[in-house]
């Protein structure tokens, strides 16, 4: 009975409840999550994985302010039918780059992790501004709104990046200066489609060899 | 001066709390059935940047959890924080910033997110601001409720604070870790954590967050109140000091099931799945509690339509308990993940579980608050057959829906070709989610139904006055600091 | 006096269910009798109509299955409804001492088999396997089936409505977990090569 008498004391006192919850909550976590954030075979990019340009990432995070990822996966799951449907199965240091991660919980459309060069330009153009023009039996929204703003206006680039140099980035002084430039009389729809047709494009074949598939 | 001898429990707060739970439910839900119908008519955003479904999406869950439940979480932790310490609230000026500081994060959490504000992070949307905002607000609504039970009169701490405790002190760890980001405007930062190791920690945060807020505060609200509906004490303590501690240890593990057959080490995927199955243990530890503390209680059923919600809870508690371990195996999830079998199993977890336990809580308490019956029984025994058909309808048509999808992508034919494009499954779903609709639309229609109810039952009502009870001596401690105060209620001059 | 206990489970249900509840009468045994019906139908109608008409998920193209998996999948759900059926009379057997029930086990044997009763009808509808037609009809059997349940596990038990009420909501509860169950084994069978044909 000497647990019961343990439990007592924590059922009295305050402070111990408070510890001993927070310890009891903390062990999963030290386990688990802080081994992954030192395992570098998770942070390492792979051979063709680079970090976005100032369009791409600007592509990015209008794809995250749309909410892309709430019906779109980016992660491919290393199954027969997955990788045929959509391409070679993702892997960690693809994503080396990604701040947010986008893999998605959800495919009420499919998975673009490697969407990169499927598809024209103007094929995605004609489809984010009416999705039913190319795929009738699509339930996608519209984003007629992307048409009509200017790239530079979504977001100030050059803290973006110097913000992501900051958290390790290999941006360098030039890429950040010319970042503005770089999306001079670009509108939100064309740094979209940049950004898509980039996707999944840190794969190449000798990471099937690396990983003995 | 002299006027505030008398001790009375903070029940104003309560009462405002469980209004802005109401509005909240409401906005949320419209928010849902909305998001329903643009499944079917993905036109009625009209071009809208701020209808548009990928911005309104986490408005509904946003809505949903942090201000339906998270109000209802505060006002009855509240409530019986006071009553099992047989003391008012502690620094009660700083719950009610608490209580209006929380509606207007969400006011304009809500409002950021349709301008695109958002961390993309699943139940973490909203922005650095927010963030800082709720980190604060978390840590006074801790300091009220650790610091009430610090001053309280009765030498144990129940079980449904400890549980209410464990959300307070796990959701702020959570919250802190996975929020940690470079700001770089107002409404735009980078999340320290990159690819794979981000999907890692926001996922230890999104599962414990439905764990620890969803499960566990909900759990501190059956705690309570189920004994106090059905008149009878907890079936087992014992029990309960077992499961807490075993869901509290076990829950947090468990969060990469979510990220199977992702990038991450194959070591933590496997831990998460054997720990989601371990957990089915304590899970369903409370719910046989609680399904015998009611089950000696049948004759209160005669007349308190409240209590049939908490039984119906806890079917579909036990249900969601189980569903999730199983959809942590990997063979299982491998045609259930993406699917709209998660979308299932998240609402028979929320509309089965949270909000009828939660509809049942505010049946019993609203009137008590207010010393008046209930405005319409009838209207509450309709609710609930409406929000028993609303749910069961949800569930089985994404049920349905979950499978077929999961089937059908990964379906290849005798050539070992795919048999069927994306697009051909996606058209399929189509009549699945018009079922849902309906059954969003039905549960909608029972939770305005108690709105009204419940503010007709309000309406014109001055909060009841309770005094804390006297403490038998065997059990006192820490004396009123005011021997002014009298336990009986009777005025003492100061 | 047979014929008329089935057809009272399904027109008059509160005379079949005071008919149950008189532990001497015969109507348990008829009921027991119509057990294997209810158990082999819907296996049988699924074999059939996988085999008439393919499944169909809601996607134009049927799935066709070869006449080894259609056999196994059919004795697969057999199985699965058998479970299902005998541990529903067993739990509400053992759940009963909690709500102050005092009834030999035929009396839930009888009981359970007029509640599932609605389900051998519905499944009639496997023979045209279009997943979301199914789901339809099978939702208005479980309606049927459900009132079924809280309408006359009281009667059949001879406990109060009120305490009726609890016991169905528990084994609501544990029909629930079976049904989860069900579709998870099958997803689990498909994953290991039984069923369906998926690449994983």
């Amino acid at each position: 009975m000497n647990g019961i008498k343990l439990h007592k004391k924590l059922e009295e006192n305050t402070g111990l409840l408070i510890f001993g919850i927070l310890f009891v909550s903390a062990i999963g976590g030290l386990v688990q999550v802080i081994p992954s954030l030192y395992d570098e075979s998770l942070s390492t990019p792979t051979a063709n994985t680079r970090v976005y340009d100032a369009v791409e990432l600007t592509g990015r995070d209008i794809y995250i302010r749309e909410g892309c990822h709430v019906c779109h996966s980016q992660q491919i799951r290393p199954l027969v039918a997955e990788v045929e449907r959509y391409g070679p199965y993702s892997r960690a240091g693809e994503f080396a780059y990604d701040r947010p991660f986008l893999w998605g919980s959800k495919r009420t459309g499919p998975d673009l992790h490697r969407v990169g060069g499927k598809y024209t330009d103007i094929w995605h153009e004609v489809h984010l501004l009416n999705p039913r023009a190319v795929v009738p039996e699509s339930i996608m929204p519209a984003y007629p709104w992307l048409f009509e703003r200017n790239a530079s206006q979504a977001g100030n680039i050059k803290k973006k990046m110097q913000a992501l140099k900051r958290l390790g980035h290999p941006y360098t002084d030039d890429e950040i200066a010319n970042a503005a430039a770089a999306l001079d009389g670009l509108l939100e729809i064309d740094a979209l489609v940049r950004y898509l047709q980039m996707l999944g494009t840190g794969y190449d074949e000798s990471m099937n060899d690396m990983e003995g598939m | 001066m002299s006027q505030n001898t008398k001790e009375i429990y903070h029940d104003h707060i309560v009462i405002r709390l469980i209004q802005f739970s109401l509005f909240w439910v409401i906005v949320a839900m419209a928010v849902g059935v909305y998001l329903a119908a643009e499944f079917i008519w993905p036109e009625i955003d009209f071009g809208q940047f701020w209808l548009s479904f990928g911005r309104i999406r986490p408005l509904h869950t946003n809505g949903i959890i942090f201000g339906f439940g998270v109000s209802a979480l505060m006002a009855t932790a509240f409530y019986s924080v006071q009553r099992t310490s047989h003391v008012p609230l502690f620094m009660p000026r700083l719950a009610w910033f608490c209580c209006y500081a929380w509606q207007l994060i969400i006011l304009l959490g809500g409002l950021s997110l349709l301008a695109g504000w958002t961390s993309s992070k699943e139940y973490a949307e909203l922005e650095w601001p927010f963030d800082i905002a709720i980190a604060i607000v978390w840590v006074c609504f801790g300091v009220v409720f650790f610091g009430t039970i610090a001053n309280r009169r009765i030498r144990p701490i129940y079980v449904s604070n400890w549980f209410y405790g464990g959300l307070i002190i796990v959701i702020a760890m959570l919250h802190i870790v996975n929020n940690l980001a470079i700001p770089v405007t107002i409404g735009k930062s980078y999340s320290l954590y990159a690819g794979a190791q981000d999907a890692i920690v926001q996922w230890w945060y999104g599962h414990n967050a439905v764990g620890f807020l969803l499960t566990g505060g909900f759990l501190g609200m059956m705690y309570y109140f189920l004994p106090k509906q059905s008149g009878q004490p907890i079936w087992s303590y014992r029990l309960s000091v077992v499961s807490f501690w075993a869901f509290t240890y076990s829950y947090i593990w468990a969060g990469p099931h979510h990220l199977h057959f992702s990038a991450i080490p194959e070591w933590v995927q496997s831990l998460a799945m054997v720990m989601s199955l371990v957990l089915l243990a304590p899970s369903w530890a409370s719910m046989i509690n609680g399904i015998m503390t009611v089950s000696k209680a049948w004759e209160r059923l005669r007349t308190d339509p409240a209590l049939k919600f908490v039984v119906m809870s806890l079917a579909f508690y036990g249900l969601a308990t189980f569903e999730g371990p199983m959809m942590a195996i990997r063979s299982v999830n491998v045609v259930s993940h993406f699917t709209d079998w998660t979308i299932g199993h998240v609402h028979s977890g929320a509309l089965g579980w949270n909000a009828m336990i939660t509809y049942g809580t505010f049946y019993y308490l609203v009137p008590k608050l207010v010393g008046r019956e209930l405005y319409s029984t009838k209207m509450a025994n309709l609710h609930f057959w409406l929000a028993l058909a609303g749910t069961m309808l949800y569930v089985l048509s994404m049920w349905a829906a979950g499978v077929s999808q999961g089937l059908l992508w990964l379906s290849i034919d005798e050539y070992g070709q795919l048999s069927f494009s994306f697009r051909e499954i996606m058209a399929a779903m189509s009549s699945y989610y018009g079922l849902r609709l309906i059954a969003g639309l039905i549960f909608f229609a029972g939770t305005i139904l108690m709105t009204w109810n419940l503010f007709m039952t309000m309406r014109g009502q001055k909060t009841v006055e309770v005094t804390p009870p006297p403490v038998a001596e065997k059990y006192r401690i820490n004396p009123s600091p005011k021997p002014a105060a009298d336990h009986t209620g009777t005025e003492v001059p100061a | 006096m047979t014929q008329l206990t089935l057809i009272n489970a399904l027109l008059k249900p509160h005379l079949a269910f005071k008919e149950i509840a008189q532990v001497d009468s015969n109507a348990a045994k008829i009921l027991q009798k119509i057990v294997p019906l209810l158990l082999l139908a819907p296996p049988i109608f699924v074999w059939l109509g996988s085999g008439l008409f393919g499944w169909r998920m809601g996607a134009d193209e049927a799935l066709f299955l070869d006449n080894t998996s259609r056999v196994i999948i059919s004795f697969c759900y057999f199985i699965a409804l058998s479970l299902g059926f005998f541990s529903t009379v067993f739990i509400a057997h053992w759940m009963g001492v909690t709500y102050g029930a005092d009834k030999p086990l035929k009396v839930y044997f009888a009981l359970i088999t007029v509640v599932y009763f609605p389900f051998l009808i519905g499944s009639i509808a496997h023979i045209y396997p279009n997943a979301f037609f199914n789901l339809l009809v099978l939702l208005l059997t479980l309606i049927w089936c459900m009132t079924l349940l809280y309408k006359g596990l009281p009667v059949a038990l001879e406990i109060p409505p009120e305490r009726g009420m609890l016991m169905s909501s528990s084994l609501v509860a544990w029909l629930l977990v079976g049904a989860v169950s069900l579709l998870g084994i099958s997803v689990g069978l498909w994953t290991i090569g039984i069923g369906p044909a998926i690449a994983v």
